[in-house]
């Protein structure tokens, strides 16, 4: 069959819309609306990247001395649990932390739980008050070393606590 | 009006052949086998008690998601710099991504469920958490601007062009508890001097999650990449179905 003229009309015809093609274009509003939530939280994430995470602590030994790190102010600070320190008294935990041969009184409101334990190093989250650090958090950090319990070590969990590398 | 041609269905297209499918039978009993050696067969940690069989899910999780992510890049480079443009390419590096993304918030979840067992907090804002969170909001970016809308081989260089920034991203989570002061502690294995810091069957057992969750990972992404060139398939058949029919108005 031949040709005509209207065969060879290649002239872009309206688009007729179609149940499909309505729910085609809501689709890509979808992904794109997706896509401006996740540059909305991206954002969130680096303010908290530049304004939490890139200082997240101060050590004992900083603190009064470095630079964010001044007592009048919140403060996370970062210690080893000194050994024979700690004392549970009328709900509160009390404890002394160290780093770098600076030592700090720290008072807790409540039990910290978890694998909170002498030796052990932890960031408390609070203030300095009267050269007392008033802690409303701890963080227990726990080291990248891990080893079992064996009966032929001193196996006590303590003991293990206090063995680990030193702050 | 001229007979369409036929393109393939994914119901009645498999995605598996017997080699995936034995794949499949590998991981399985290798999850299996893991399961027993974490719950079961390795000991407490002597600080950390039980928590410590989270590890066993966690890293291999981890791993697997940066696995995932440099694959998607590694395929994405193979597209764009290729000289075919293979859309095979794209469509492995689309299918890593998904995985790497869901193996990410695996990590995630399991992460903060130790940190809440140790630390005694579900989240903070710390160093190795914030940019790996980051992380996870990039490459769910990636997955969106793939879902733009175009043809394949746009969206192939669109999402090749974010899947190459976004890899560089790796090494910032990676080192981030070395770069700044971390909540997190320091890789027990991937140390900078070479050291080890974990005792014989717990190091086995991890090791042996890695390779099992790689295993996994490697059937989930042959399986996908078919499921997403059955789509195309589709989306071509839909192009020439439209073509067939505006030849056939014509005669």
């Amino acid at each position: 069959m031949a040709l005509n003229d209207d065969a060879l009309n290649l002239t872009p015809r309206e688009a007729v819309p179609t149940a499909q093609s309505v729910r085609s274009q809501k689709r890509r509003w979808k992904p794109a609306l997706l896509l401006v939530a996740i540059l909305v939280f991206g954002g969130v994430v680096v303010t908290k990247f530049l304004s939490s995470a890139i200082d997240y602590y101060c050590n004992v030994d900083e603190v009064g001395v470095r630079s964010g790190c001044e007592g009048t102010r919140r403060l996370r600070v970062q210690g080893a649990v000194d050994e024979g320190s700690l004392k549970k008294a009328a709900g509160m935990t009390i404890f002394s932390m160290s780093f770098n041969k600076k030592t700090l009184d720290v008072r807790y409101d409540g039990d910290p739980g978890g694998v909170f334990q002498e030796c052990i190093p932890v960031v408390a989250h609070g203030r300095m008050v009267n050269g007392v650090f008033l802690s409303d958090r701890i963080e227990v950090k726990h080291s990248n070393a891990y080893s079992t319990e064996n009966k032929d070590r001193i196996d006590k969990a303590e003991a293990a606590a206090c063995s680990l590398p030193k702050l | 009006m001229n007979s369409i041609q036929p393109f393939p269905s994914p119901l009645t297209t498999p995605t598996g052949t017997r080699a995936s499918r034995g794949l499949g039978l590998v991981v399985f009993l290798g999850m299996v086998l893991l399961t027993l050696l974490g719950l079961f067969f390795t000991d407490e940690d002597v600080v950390q008690g039980s928590t410590v069989r989270l590890m066993y899910i966690h890293v291999p999780t981890a791993w697997v998601a940066y696995l995932a992510f440099i694959v998607t890049a590694v395929a994405s480079a193979m597209y764009m710099w290729g000289k075919q443009h293979s859309l095979t390419f794209d469509r492995i590096a689309g299918a890593s991504a998904e995985v790497g993304v869901i193996f990410m918030g695996l990590s995630l979840v399991t992460g903060s469920l130790w940190g809440r067992l140790t630390w005694g907090t579900y989240w903070q804002w710390d160093p190795r958490l914030t940019t790996t969170v980051f992380l996870f909001v990039t490459y769910v970016g990636y997955l969106a601007v793939r879902d733009l809308g175009g043809s394949h081989q746009q969206r192939a260089k669109r999402s090749g062009v974010v899947a190459l920034l976004a890899v560089l991203e790796i090494p910032l989570v990676h080192f981030s508890v070395v770069l700044w002061r971390s909540l997190h502690q320091e890789a027990s294995v991937l140390q900078p001097n070479g050291n080890v810091t974990m005792d014989g069957l717990m190091l086995f057992t991890l090791l042996f999650g890695v390779a099992v969750f790689t295993l996994l990972f490697a059937w989930m992404v042959l399986h996908r990449q078919r499921v997403l060139t059955l789509a195309d398939a589709i989306d071509d058949g839909g192009l020439e179905a439209a073509l067939q029919e505006r030849r056939s108005e014509a005669n």
